[in-house]
């Protein structure tokens, strides 16, 4: 049977072949990829975008997690000001209360609790990288102001209720601000305000001590709600930091996985590598060997 | 009674076939490099008896010529399987190109660079950040810079697939020339063979037309039809003339829309051709189909992106308390008089990818507010972050949109890549077969040289035994008269 004459140029191919196998071999090991385009892997191509973007959404959300906890805590120690001013308040009102006070005390009182008002005033304004965090969304207006004008003196809100959230990577909202009026109404039964007002205006003008004791128990009344409206931003802080973990910890294993989707084996490439330079070896004995004589040698 | 003189006739025609056998064998030694050179075997014929007194002798052997050694059948499925093998083989060269665009991000920083899917989340991230504070500059210059770079890159990816496609575009229309000249060849050896060899093998100008048409079915996809008188009818897969005998008909190419399309006298064939295979049809396939396929969803993806992303700015507050002038989800139309858009908004699918680009200047003008709030309000900037999980793009998230599109392009290269290795694979296979049927191997040809110059040497003795003899003859026994 007739072979074909040109077998040593169809060797040479199978020598090109493994010459392309080893250069990508060796890309794979210079990259550390296994995948170098997509037709590499088209599946795990498409995979690892997916992965990547979860890994980075994730990742975001950690920076901005760390970002609003820091507005955060200064809104919680703000209202954890407010309560011990309130609970210093309500002290003083409660010991003025025994009716044993002159009129110059009562005085001295009411000018204490003013004091107190302004400085929880002055915290209901708190500030976060020059943000009022008590506003809504007028962030850039101080919230709370106090007008003297009458008897007791009124608190006016000037902020809105729009309620800031921030969303985790998968879906949840979390509560990132109170508006004011929530922890501190201007009126009402929960005022914390107004009953420091109706306190201040009670012992500057001698009410009775059943007028300055029901409006120091609305003050305490207040102060509970205040501690309750507290609770929610605790709960916010409590819940941005177990997503920031979540999200954290779920970055770590979408890595892993996108390191072993993605990453070269090496030893199995070397291995590969090697048989391939094995077999390259084998060719060229071959070629070498075949490529030599034929019958024309031999005619004389 | 045969005569002395007879034998050296039939002596003389032996040496004759034999010098002729040693010829052809030399001229296979000589083309044994030649491409597409069929290997020539000598064929001997024994002359016609004569018969003398009853009694029939052979009257020797003569040469009719060389013959060559060719199996059509053969020779017609390697062109059938190099047109399927050149044009997969063109295409794959696109499709890498192509793919070479979209270059699977592996996750580290440099490898991130230009991938259009970190893009995209990095976009959509942006607006999670500003959830954070809505008043922050940086952060607002975030949403613009990733803004930028998507933009960027989606438009730089689409300029580049405009770009390959013109080059395929150029490629093809180059293939119009050699096509011609070719088709040209072939009609003038059909009427050379035809006026030399109508009833056999023409030998070489047979070697010429096969390798013509060789060539010819790696550009483009052809039919070939024997006619009678050695002739050879070429169509195209499709079934339009190319040649017919010895008369030919020229491709012609002109620009349609800007694409090179190609015709048969006034017959667009462009169509039949990108299906017919052939490097043309390779090119061809990847400029219509592919590369406009992978511009198509970058374009869904430009325009999806650019309006969802522009209708939400629009629908919310800026940062200096401008409203947009669209409507809100609850039905609320914003009383600005300028659109709060982003990127340049799109007025059609086709061409969004090229034309993405960002149109906002100030980062102030990022709507973080829902329409009547003020600018601490970040909920408009929430409905944005959340376009990133929405179905906006032909119902799937951008993100899913993308890697569906990545994953797509992939296995398109993978599935040709495989097709055109078998291809490849069979074209070998056939060109062993025909080499070890048509291609001269030297080693035959030596024993093919060593047999006739043996037969080329006893016929030499035989001539002097029959000198010696008709010496003899003549002499009557003296052997000095005569030698």
């Amino acid at each position: 049977m007739r072979v074909d004459p040109f077998y040593v140029t169809n060797l040479a191919a199978s020598l090109d072949q493994t010459q392309s196998t080893e250069q990508q071999l060796t890309a794979e090991l210079s990259s550390g990829a296994a995948i170098n385009s997509l037709s590499d892997n088209p599946v795990a191509a498409g995979e690892n975008a997916l992965l990547l973007n979860q890994i980075q959404r994730d990742d975001s959300f950690t920076q901005s997690s760390g970002l609003v906890q820091g507005q955060l805590q200064v809104a919680d120690s703000a209202m954890g000001g407010v309560v011990t001013q309130l609970t210093q308040a309500i002290s003083i009102a409660t010991g003025a209360n025994n009716g044993t006070l002159n009129t110059s005390q009562l005085q001295s009182i009411s000018n204490q609790l003013a004091g107190i008002r302004d400085e929880v005033v002055s915290l209901a304004n708190t500030s976060y990288q020059g943000q009022y965090i008590f506003g809504g969304s007028q962030t850039s207006a101080m919230p709370f102001t106090i007008s003297s004008s009458t008897t007791p003196s009124t608190a006016t809100y000037n902020g809105d209720q729009v309620v800031n959230y921030l969303e985790t990577p998968n879906g949840q909202r979390i509560q990132l601000n109170l508006p004011g009026t929530q922890i501190f109404p201007t009126s009402g039964s929960d005022s914390a305000l107004q009953a420091l007002n109706n306190l201040i205006a009670d012992y500057a003008n001698g009410a009775s001590v059943q007028t300055s004791t029901s409006d120091t128990e609305a003050l305490n009344t207040a102060l509970n709600f205040i501690s309750q409206q507290r609770v929610t931003l605790d709960n916010s802080l409590t819940r941005l930091t177990a997503a920031s973990n979540a999200a954290t910890s779920e970055k770590t294993q979408l890595t892993a996985a996108q390191t072993n989707l993605m990453q070269a084996d090496l030893p199995q490439i070397s291995t590969q590598l090697s048989l391939c330079e094995s077999q390259q070896t084998a060719l060229e004995d071959v070629i070498a060997q075949l490529g030599s004589g034929s019958l024309f040698d031999k005619l004389s | 009674m045969a005569t002395i003189s007879s034998a050296f006739d039939l002596i003389a025609s032996a040496l004759d076939a034999d010098q002729s056998a040693l010829s052809i064998v030399a001229n296979n030694v000589a083309n044994a490099n030649t491409a597409g050179y069929t290997r020539e075997v000598p064929n001997w014929q024994e002359n016609a008896p004569i018969e003398i007194d009853g009694v029939s002798y052979g009257t020797g052997v003569t040469q009719t010529g060389p013959t060559s050694v060719r199996d059509a059948v053969l020779e017609e499925r390697l062109t059938q399987q190099q047109q399927l093998a050149s044009a997969s083989s063109a295409r794959l060269t696109a499709l890498n190109a192509l793919q070479a665009v979209f270059p699977p991000d592996s996750g580290s920083s440099s490898s991130t660079a230009g991938d259009i899917g970190s893009d995209l989340t990095g976009f959509f991230d942006s607006f999670s950040s500003l959830e954070a504070n809505p008043t922050d500059n940086a952060l607002r210059q975030q949403v613009l810079s990733t803004a930028s770079t998507l933009a960027g890159d989606i438009s730089n990816a689409a300029a580049n697939l405009n770009s390959q496609r013109s080059a395929l575009d150029q490629e093809a229309s180059s293939v119009t020339g050699q096509v011609n000249s070719l088709i040209n060849s072939i009609a003038q050896l059909n009427q050379q063979i035809q006026s030399t060899s109508a009833n056999s093998d023409a030998g070489t100008l047979e070697d010429q037309r096969n390798q013509d048409i060789s060539q010819l079915s790696q550009l483009v996809g052809i039919n070939q039809i024997t006619t009678d008188v050695n002739g050879l009818s070429l169509t195209t897969t499709s079934g339009q003339l190319l040649v017919s005998g010895e008369s030919s008909q020229q491709l012609t190419s002109g620009v349609v829309n800007g694409a090179t399309h190609f015709y048969l006298g006034e017959v667009d064939i462009t169509s039949q051709l990108e299906i017919g295979g052939g490097q043309l049809g390779g090119d061809l396939t990847a400029r219509d189909q592919d590369i406009p396929n992978a511009l198509a969803s970058l374009d869904q993806l430009a325009y999806s992106v650019a309006t969802t992303v522009n209708a939400q700015n629009n629908a919310g507050t800026d940062l200096d308390g401008n409203e947009g002038t669209g409507t809100n989800a609850n039905g609320v139309a914003g009383t600005g008089s300028t659109p709060l858009y982003i990127f340049t908004e799109p007025a059609q699918i086709t061409g969004s990818a090229l034309a993405m680009s960002v149109v906002m200047t100030d980062p102030n003008q990022i709507a973080a507010a829902s329409f009547g709030n003020q600018n601490g309000d970040a909920s408009n900037a929430v409905l944005m972050a959340n376009l990133a999980s929405q179905m906006t793009v032909q119902g799937q998230t951008p993100s899913n949109y993308y890697a569906q599109f990545v994953s797509q392009l992939g296995s398109t290269v993978s599935e040709v890549q495989n097709e055109n290795t078998a291809q490849n694979a069979s074209v070998t296979q056939l060109q062993t077969q025909i080499s070890s049927t048509s291609s001269v191997n030297l080693n035959d040809e030596a024993a093919s040289l060593q047999q006739f110059e043996r037969s080329y040497q006893a016929a030499s003795e035989v001539f002097t035994v029959l000198n010696t003899v008709m010496a003899s003859a003549l002499n009557l026994g003296v052997q000095t008269a005569v030698s």
